[in-house]
């Protein structure tokens, strides 16, 4: 450690003016103009906003699916974590890779497969007809479960990373203990496995859950114009309408959620500590 | 344990859950006929050629590999000094520092994007160009400080302090001593880097300009306007580059560990 601490400064200094001047403000300018109304400061935007009936729809589809991807996915992510953590090291090893290469991935092309998949023309479509569920093809894309899918293959790997890392922190005995003693698996999840690893899953949920609400390119391309969610309904009001206002008020909303979450996650994680 | 084959179902299938759309693509992409659809009709490799002919995918590649690369190149000389600072200095403000370069993480992309768009580009005359480098820089430098931090904080301190003491310079003991012993942490923040700007959308979705589009922007307005196997095919191809790169990464640098 040096004791130099005016040469420290300089050394940070750059990256710190670089994001405060290309990024916070910028972005500050921007919000702070959803709080004003003719150059007045007001809250009048806001009420306007919150008025509207596709506004309030928009929202609460948004906060649904973050909520219900991130439930989702850690009920799946407890599942896959506990057999990755229980496998031998060069399982595992491959495993855990496997399941973190889809993040190195571009979105796009992730998103772009469930297009195949859930299509006029795609597996599942050809699936029913091909079963006589149905003369004609299903429209399975732009539903909110579409996003939902590709909101969730797009999220899981934060919630089974996250899971994975507490699990290996759980001492190898407990489970087979609470087992030796007695408790069904229902007990040993909820007892046991869920208290010591609930800092994973705040994390997971927490990236999860922001991941979902600030997600752009899943919304765009499988929910399109008739499942909004709030950043598309954002670029909506921007390219169509030019609407800078409501861009800001959505802003805020989206900052504040994802602010108010990584809040909840430091608070939680102090209080363990 | 509840024996092995509950726990290999439920991999199973969460791997292909996870992994097995990719392989859809590859094969929608693989189809000799004129429309999306798997199983593909019949086989060609038409539209995997057909991709390297679009122009506008190869102006597109080319100006995300530039912002890629020369973004991430910025970001890591911004980040590895104030990465430095931050783990061998008790800096003054120290946290307020750490906490505005880890800012672009948490603010969702788009406004950033739009905020560059309003206040950068249209009243200082900004060249899309310039706000898409300047935007890529600050999106990868987060990363860039936070592997490079976790690098050297794995690296004791007392062998620049030893070099210093034996009549080395600060500056000459970052270069012969740190930097040697923290190389592999420092590529392991460009491909990062790389990955995390070249996958980027929301930032560049109100960034572009005539002519100037990143890939994956292009990708998505190529869609809303042909439903053919081409961007099946194109994203067949990124997602094997990026599975390159990760193996190669891996192997050579144990990656997964910065992730």
């Amino acid at each position: 450690m040096f004791q130099n601490n005016r040469e420290g400064l300089a050394l940070a200094l750059p990256a710190a003016v670089f994001t405060a001047a290309l990024f916070l403000l910028p972005v500050g300018i921007l919000l702070s103009e959803a709080f004003q109304v003719d150059g007045q400061w007001s809250l009048q935007g806001y009420f306007d906003f919150a008025a509207k009936p596709l506004n309030q729809v928009v929202f609460l589809r948004t906060l649904k699916l973050g909520f219900l991807v991130a439930f989702v996915s850690a009920i799946i992510g407890y599942a896959a974590a506990f057999c990755i953590v229980n496998l031998d090291g060069k399982h595992r090893g491959r495993v855990f890779g496997l399941v973190v290469l889809p993040l190195m991935i571009s979105p796009v092309a992730r998103t772009y497969a469930w297009i195949v998949i859930l299509g006029r023309t795609g597996i599942v479509n050809d699936a029913i007809q091909g079963l006589g569920l149905s003369d004609t093809p299903i429209r399975l894309l732009f539903t909110e479960t579409a996003v939902f899918l590709g909101l969730l293959q797009l999220f899981l790997p934060l919630m089974i990373i996250s899971l994975v890392s507490a699990m290996e922190n759980l001492p190898k005995d407990v489970v087979p203990a609470a087992r030796v003693l007695g408790a069904n698996w229902l007990q040993v999840f909820t007892r046991v496995i869920l208290p010591l690893t609930k800092d994973g899953l705040v994390l997971g949920g927490t990236l999860v859950f922001t991941g979902s609400l600030t997600a752009y390119i899943t919304p765009a391309i499988l929910g399109g114009s008739k499942v909004l969610m709030l950043e598309t309904l954002l670029y909506q009001r921007v390219n169509v309408a030019n609407d800078f206002v409501s861009a800001g008020i959505i802003a805020t909303i989206l900052i504040v959620m994802s602010f108010g979450a990584n809040l909840l996650l430091k608070r939680i994680s102090a209080a363990r500590s | 344990m509840t024996g092995t084959w509950a726990s290999r179902l439920i991999i199973g299938l969460t791997l292909t859950f996870l992994i097995g759309p990719f392989f859809i693509i590859i094969a929608a992409g693989l189809s000799a006929g004129d429309f999306l659809a798997f199983p593909p009709d019949g086989l060609s490799l038409k539209w995997y050629l057909k991709v390297f002919e679009v122009e506008s995918f190869r102006e597109s590649f080319a100006l995300s590999m530039f912002l890629a690369v020369f973004g991430t190149i910025a970001a890591l000389i911004l980040g590895v000094p104030a990465a430095y600072a931050i783990s061998r200095y008790q800096i003054p403000y120290g946290e307020t520092i750490k906490t505005i370069v880890a800012a672009p993480i948490i603010v969702p992309g788009i406004i950033v994007g739009l905020a560059l768009l309003r206040y950068l580009v249209v009243p200082l005359n900004f060249t899309i160009t310039l706000a898409l480098f300047l935007a890529h820089t600050a999106l990868v430098l987060p990363y860039a400080v936070r592997v490079v931090s976790s690098s050297l904080n794995n690296l004791r301190s007392d062998m620049e302090e030893a070099a210093v003491l034996l009549g080395c310079s600060r500056l000459g003991a970052f270069f012969r001593v740190v930097l040697p012993n923290i190389q592999s942490g420092v590529l392991a923040a460009f491909i990062l880097g790389f990955v995390t700007s070249f996958n980027q959308v929301p930032v560049s979705l109100f960034l572009s300009g005539p002519g100037v589009r990143t890939l994956p922007i292009d990708m998505l307005s190529y869609m809303e306007i042909t439903y053919d196997p081409s961007v099946a095919a194109l994203s067949a191809l990124l997602a094997l580059m990026s599975v390159v790169i990760v193996f190669v990464a891996e192997k050579f640098l144990g990656f997964s560990r910065y992730v």
